[in-house]
């Protein structure tokens, strides 16, 4: 199990500097109490100014797939929900779920564009419209801000942008959570800072939202706490790995590509990949390497891997070229 | 008497019978850059050096089976069977003879010879035409399991691969559900100059293999199976059709469970035609739908994109003609399909024949895929 790589979860392959799990440790120590109220405002203190808004804004949360969770329980009702396809899979489950009605727009390679006037031609109703952006799993920028103004001026529409990866895309909407109370934007510390372990995610809301989590209020469990305030009093540490991340990204994606796969562009720490060899997410996963197929909810032939540290991408590119020569005398082309 | 194979072992009795067959030259057009290996295609495919692809396939999914002592194999002599089993540790029978020259017409005898021989499932390696030779031959008297060989490959009916054809083999042995999936009337010549021009032609029965589940978080599963999502789509349908409205339901099984759900019987490739809760028209042409479309006012139609390629309205549709079309109107056109198969096409299509009927159709369309879900998706001429 252990000998396995990990490019299935879009995991930040390096662990977060020794401080942060110094600090972790420290948490352990006081396991028989809740966190103290004041160090969660600290963190949100943190948040707040990480993210350039007022502090009344954050919602602090273990895990953004629970608050995605959440903002669908609460705020489908009475609304139609609107989502890409594909999209962050847990989210589309529970939308199906609870939703009253869900509407998902078909993305389509090889622009994965999403055209403005769908959303606003299906907004004509009172919605709740979720995009990951940027996307996952083709890892584009779906919306711009233009965009977002346009499905904003609809007062009957709330939308939620999931910036799981925004220290990757460097894309965001936060700013504009102060002027525009239908939008909230979900965060993590999970992908970036290297803290999948700790799960902690971040709502920044607009007024709309925020009544409906004024009771909303999670003890964060301790350890995770105090690494996040500790990753949080100095967020450098996160550059030099996300540029590192970026690099690798665009030599797998070239070597690929020199292959013969088509890769997508990619503004995350994964890439989206099409190929004919069937089933190779399962011959990978033989190899012990894992990588998400998509298969299931999308088109075809398509995976998504995720950026490892350059010992793992080695691997997984040596193994990749090994089962393409195998296929290669089969007649599949990559 | 059928002479018994070497590795015959007699315990055939608490074995299930499964019939396997090989059509030999699918696939060989892709190895030259041709597709398909129809009619005199093969014979070019030959002279260009073609090598046969079935083989590889066929092994591929002897050696992942697991359950191959609960599986008495029953296959016809040499490159149509026998030649692979061989290898391996199955017991097997042979049936009927190969010639040198396999043809459709082999394909068909010896299938019916294994049925009649009494096989409980058959398991066929080849491409299109290799299923509607199938499907010609057992149509759904039993279920099968298809292994993709050819070139393209279109018709759902099957498996992604020989590994995942070796896993529904195995959830039959167990014991799984069944269900239908399609075969496709691929014209190889149109396709051949870069048209896709293809109706479906007929189903076949499988097993009901819920895809693997991944994992961690973003573990995903087609959680329902094809069945119960065309019942969910017929009841939410059903639900809210109108009684002073004439419906014009196309072919396929989601529309068969549609008119199934308010007790009515359907034909599964023609286009019947219901009105107040009972059916006014059966396998209707385009006259048949004309005659009605002028008795009703209000008048929709249901159809289902063809799995794969996603074609809602073909060329060489006798029923739903660009007539027809025309007079229904683009917003009296309802689009069902299970979540299973629209989410895997890129977009739908129309190829009427008529530029500007096709063009009156093209831009996003919703198509209703559950009861409480619609899917937006791009039309494309
Ligand atoms: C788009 C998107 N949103 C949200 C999440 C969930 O992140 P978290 O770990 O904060 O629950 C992920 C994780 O893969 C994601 O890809």
């Amino acid at each position: 199990m252990l000998n396995e790589i990990k490019l299935n979860m879009n995991e930040m392959p390096y662990p977060p500097p020794k401080e942060i799990i110094e600090a972790a440790q420290k948490g352990l120590s006081n396991l028989n109490r809740y966190t103290n109220p004041k160090e969660l405002e600290l963190l949100r203190e943190f948040l707040a100014d990480y993210s350039d808004v007022s502090k009344r804004h954050i919602i602090l949360s273990t895990g953004s797939d629970f608050l995605l969770r959440e903002i669908i329980h609460v705020f489908s009702k009475g609304r139609r929900v609107i989502m890409v396809n594909p999209s962050f899979f847990p989210t589309v489950q529970c939308a199906k779920e609870f939703a009253t009605k869900l509407i998902k727009i078909q993305l389509r390679p090889s622009e994965f564009n999403l055209d403005a006037d769908i959303i606003t031609n299906e907004t004509n109703e009172p919605s709740l419209v979720i995009v990951d952006n940027p996307n996952n799993p083709t890892g584009k920028i779906l919306i711009d801000r233009e965009m977002a103004e346009a499905i904003l001026e609809n007062k009957d529409v709330l939308l939620v942008v999931d910036e799981a990866y925004y220290e990757f895309s460097g894309a965001t909407f936060a700013d504009m959570v102060e002027k525009h109370p239908n939008l909230s934007v979900v965060r993590t510390l999970d992908k970036a800072f290297g803290l999948a372990g700790a799960r902690i995610g971040y709502l920044i809301a607009g007024e709309n939202f925020l009544d409906a989590f004024s009771t909303f209020f999670t003890f964060l469990p301790q350890s995770s706490l105090y690494a996040a305030i500790e990753a949080m009093r100095d967020p450098s540490y996160i550059k030099k790995n996300i540029e590192l991340t970026i690099k690798e990204r665009e030599r797998v994606s070239k070597e690929l590509e020199k292959i013969g796969f088509q890769v997508y562009p990619s503004t995350t720490n994964f890439l989206l990949i099409k190929t004919n060899i069937p089933d190779i997410a399962r011959e990978l996963k033989d190899r012990e390497i894992l990588v998400f197929d998509i298969s299931n909810q999308w088109l075809p032939g398509y995976i998504r891997v995720s950026i490892g540290t350059p010992k793992e991408n080695n691997i997984f590119l040596s193994n990749i070229k090994e089962i393409h020569k195998v296929h290669a005398w089969r007649g599949h082309k990559p | 008497m059928e002479p018994l194979a070497k590795n015959y072992v007699g315990r055939e009795y608490s074995m299930k019978k499964i019939g396997l067959i090989v059509n030999p030259i699918a696939g060989m057009g892709g190895s030259v850059g041709l597709k398909g290996t129809d009619g005199e295609i093969y014979k070019k495919a030959l002279r260009l050096g073609a090598k046969a692809v079935t083989p590889k396939r066929t092994k591929e999914l002897l050696s992942y089976i697991k359950s191959r002592k609960e599986i008495s194999l029953v296959v016809a002599p040499g490159k149509m069977g026998e030649t692979y089993v061989r290898k391996f540790d199955i017991a097997f029978k042979l049936i009927g003879q190969t010639p040198k020259e396999t043809s459709a017409e082999d394909t068909k005898r010896i299938i019916g010879k294994m049925l009649n021989g009494g096989i409980e499932l058959l398991v066929f390696v080849g491409g299109d035409g290799t299923a509607r030779d199938v499907y010609d031959a057992v149509d759904s008297k039993i279920p099968v399991v298809a292994v993709p060989s050819g070139v393209k490959i279109f018709s759902s009916v099957f498996a992604v691969s020989a590994r995942a054809a070796a896993e529904m083999v195995d959830a039959f042995i167990e014991g799984t559900d069944l269900t239908e999936e399609e075969v496709l009337d691929i014209d190889e010549n149109a396709f051949r100059n870069n048209r896709l021009a293809s109706k479906l032609y007929g189903y076949l029965i499988v097993p009901n293999v819920k895809k693997l589940l991944q994992a961690g978080k973003e573990a995903s599963s087609i959680d329902k199976s094809s069945v119960d999502s065309k019942n969910e789509i017929a009841r939410y349908i059903v639900k809210h059709m109108d009684k002073e409205t004439l419906y014009l339901l196309g072919p396929g099984t989601t529309l068969k469970a549609i008119a199934n759900d308010m007790g009515l019987p359907k034909t599964l490739l023609g286009v019947d035609a219901i009105y107040d809760n009972r059916l006014v028209g059966i396998d209707l042409n385009e006259k048949g739908i004309l005659k009605l479309l002028k008795k009703y006012k209000s008048k929709k139609i249901m159809v289902t994109p063809i799995g794969g390629n996603g074609f809602i309205f073909g060329r060489g549709s006798k029923q739903f003609t660009p007539e027809v079309i025309r007079i229904i109107g683009r917003e009296n056109i309802i689009l069902v399909g299970t979540y299973g198969k629209i989410s895997k096409l890129e977009c739908l299509r129309v190829d009427t024949g008529n530029f500007e009927i096709d063009k009156l159709l093209s831009g996003y369309i919703r198509v209703v895929v559950g009861e409480k879900e619609e899917m937006v998706m791009e039309v494309r001429c």
